[in-house]
């Protein structure tokens, strides 16, 4: 037995070169990563201690830059329209999701076209997402204005107004990735076992029974992960509004990372906008650590 | 009869959702400036392909096509290549340490942090090396990114491969890379595939660092040309939608090409 184990762990390293075989397969990926990512993101805590003009580093500034977030009324306006967002449109994407994909554990005729279609939304380029809605939300050539005008409407105002403006980015997100929440949701709800149900079947459980006492407390721990997922992502939203509102109207859709871009590259306040990165990328590792965290506690009880 | 009832309109309502803003697009690409803001009509009385023309005769769009595809292609075949070795790595080998799962685990937590928050350090790294707008500043940056979930993907992958058949193969003569390459990632092949096909996605509708890091279309991408259209105070509704249909139609039609694969691609890890 002790041999066996012996001789299956030296096939299993190998001899000579195979013994730097692994060394071997990890560097390339590992140094371009290092090259790319980890020397810039080594940079940019740099930079963040730093105070720049005209895009040249002029004095280390130690951790003004970060102090300074807290009382900059435009960044804490920011980090607020970004929570706002992403919690308004995670939660609309998980409940229509979650009942979409519960909607199409059936089979019946359409089901494919219909998975087929929402997959477009999620493919299609995001620039070109936000440029769809800016076609439907404009007040001259929109789609909006036109369906108004022809049942003998005016124009329609969306993205002159902040309230507006801030509902349509919403609804651009929600269009865009609920077909992801829910094909995430539809393989959860197609890996159940079917044991469960068919004894809440034999026993008459009624379908609201059977949802709130099976599949839903079954699908929790796929609702999480789909859940977090999202709210990583759209934590980072930036195309989407470059492209629909720049940011407008005012402030109303302006979210960090468009704060972030903006005093970068139209500020050119270089050290600034680096602290600010770091604080997203810091609150937003957090998050995900926090997640897993809770995760794991779901997954143990 | 009525959950049939409720069937058929519930798919209707959402199939409608879904295409309505599509159809708009494509509508508005067909039809000129007047008629846009003109008349408003629902669907293009007077159909013309003119918006199209001009994107590639007077916009430049067979340039961003032409960078597009070369940036992704060539991103996502070094990021499979290197990143199917790294993770063949940490899915079989034991490291001291547990080097290789501590690996796995940074390039999953580098896979976490919004790529927005090293823009400006990329930005003024490229500026250093000159590698600004060129095809090889963007493929360096892609590649990198494509990298960090195309190593933590694949090794999924390579875990649901029995070692056994690489250990028979070996037994034959092969060397443990031979194993690797003829028996393991052939087997992989539709894992792989999902890998790809996801990272075709991403890095085609890459916008923020084709945003920061191109400024011509010597270099500039589908997504970076396309919002070149847009921003001037008056807005050529008619070219901004030609350049969202070709800005899309490559994509859309590549992913219902592949449907099973990206399917599965997107869903992978969160059903798990």
């Amino acid at each position: 037995m002790q041999s066996g184990m012996q001789a299956r762990k030296y096939r299993l390293q190998g001899a000579g070169l195979d013994l730097a075989l692994p060394y071997l397969m990890l560097a390339p990926g590992l140094l371009i990563v290092l090259g790319v990512l980890i020397y810039p993101l080594w940079d940019g805590l740099r930079a963040s201690t730093r105070a720049y003009r005209y895009g040249s580093p002029i004095s280390n500034v130690g951790l003004q830059n970060y102090l300074h977030l807290w009382s900059d009324a435009q960044f804490l306006n920011s980090l607020w329209v970004t929570v706002k967002f992403v919690a308004l449109s995670v939660s609309f994407e998980a409940v229509l999701g979650f009942a979409l994909a519960l909607f199409c554990l059936h089979e019946f005729r359409g089901i494919r076209l219909l998975r087929t279609v929402l997959i477009i939304p999620m493919v299609v380029t995001p620039v070109v997402v936000a440029i769809v809605f800016r076609l439907i939300y404009a007040s001259d050539a929109g789609m909006l204005t036109a369906l108004s005008a022809a049942m003998g409407g005016g124009a329609v105002q969306i993205l002159g107004n902040p309230l507006n403006a801030f509902i349509g980015l919403v609804v651009l997100d929600v269009w865009e990735w609920t077909p992801l929440m829910f094909l995430i949701l539809l393989a959860g709800l197609q890996s159940l076992p079917h044991e469960p149900f068919e004894a809440a079947r034999v026993d008459g459980a009624g379908a609201w029974r059977v949802f709130a006492d099976l599949t839903f407390p079954m699908m929790r721990p796929v609702l999480a992960v789909a859940i977090v997922l999202r709210t990583i992502d759209a934590f980072g939203t930036f195309d989407q509004v470059f492209v629909l509102t720049r940011g407008g109207p005012g402030e109303a859709t302006r979210l960090i990372s468009i704060y972030g871009y903006d005093t970068a590259f139209k500020f050119q306040q270089t050290g600034y906008a680096a602290a600010l990165f770091v604080t997203i990328g810091l609150v937003v590792l957090a998050l995900a650590f926090s997640a897993i965290r809770l995760l794991r506690r779901i997954d143990a009880s | 009869m009525s959950t049939r009832l409720a069937r058929i309109l519930t798919t209707t309502f959402v199939l409608a959702v879904v295409l309505l803003p599509i159809y708009w697009l494509v509508s508005t690409s067909l039809k000129s400036n007047r008629e846009i803001t003109q008349e408003g009509t629902l669907y293009p009385h007077v159909p013309t392909l003119d918006n199209y023309v001009r994107l590639f005769t007077e916009k430049q769009f067979g340039s961003y096509l032409t960078n597009s595809l070369v940036v992704t292609f060539f991103s996502v075949a070094i990021a499979l290549i290197v990143g199917a070795m790294g993770a063949y790595a940490i899915a079989r080998f034991r490291l001291p340490f547990a080097a290789e799962r501590k690996v796995g685990l940074f390039l999953l937590t580098l896979r976490i942090i919004p790529p927005v928050v090293i823009l400006i350090p990329v930005y003024l790294l490229m500026l250093h090396l000159g590698l600004l707008d060129s095809w090889l500043g963007l493929i360096a940056t892609y590649t990198a990114f494509n990298i960090t979930f195309c190593v933590w993907m694949m090794e999924s992958f390579f875990r649901e491969i029995p070692v056994d058949l690489e250990e028979a193969a070996m037994v034959d003569g092969d060397s443990r890379f031979g194993a690797f390459r003829r028996i393991t990632l052939p087997l992989a092949a539709p894992g792989l595939a999902a890998t790809a096909i996801f990272a075709v996605l991403v890095t085609f509708n890459e916008f923020l660092f084709a945003l920061a890091l191109t400024a011509t279309p010597r270099a500039m991408t589908m997504p970076r040309g396309t919002a070149t259209l847009i921003g001037r105070i008056d807005t050529d509704w008619a070219s901004m939608s030609a350049a969202g249909v070709i800005g899309a139609l490559p994509i859309v039609f590549f992913a219902l090409l592949v449907q099973r694969h990206l399917v599965r691609g997107l869903t992978m890890g969160a059903v798990k």
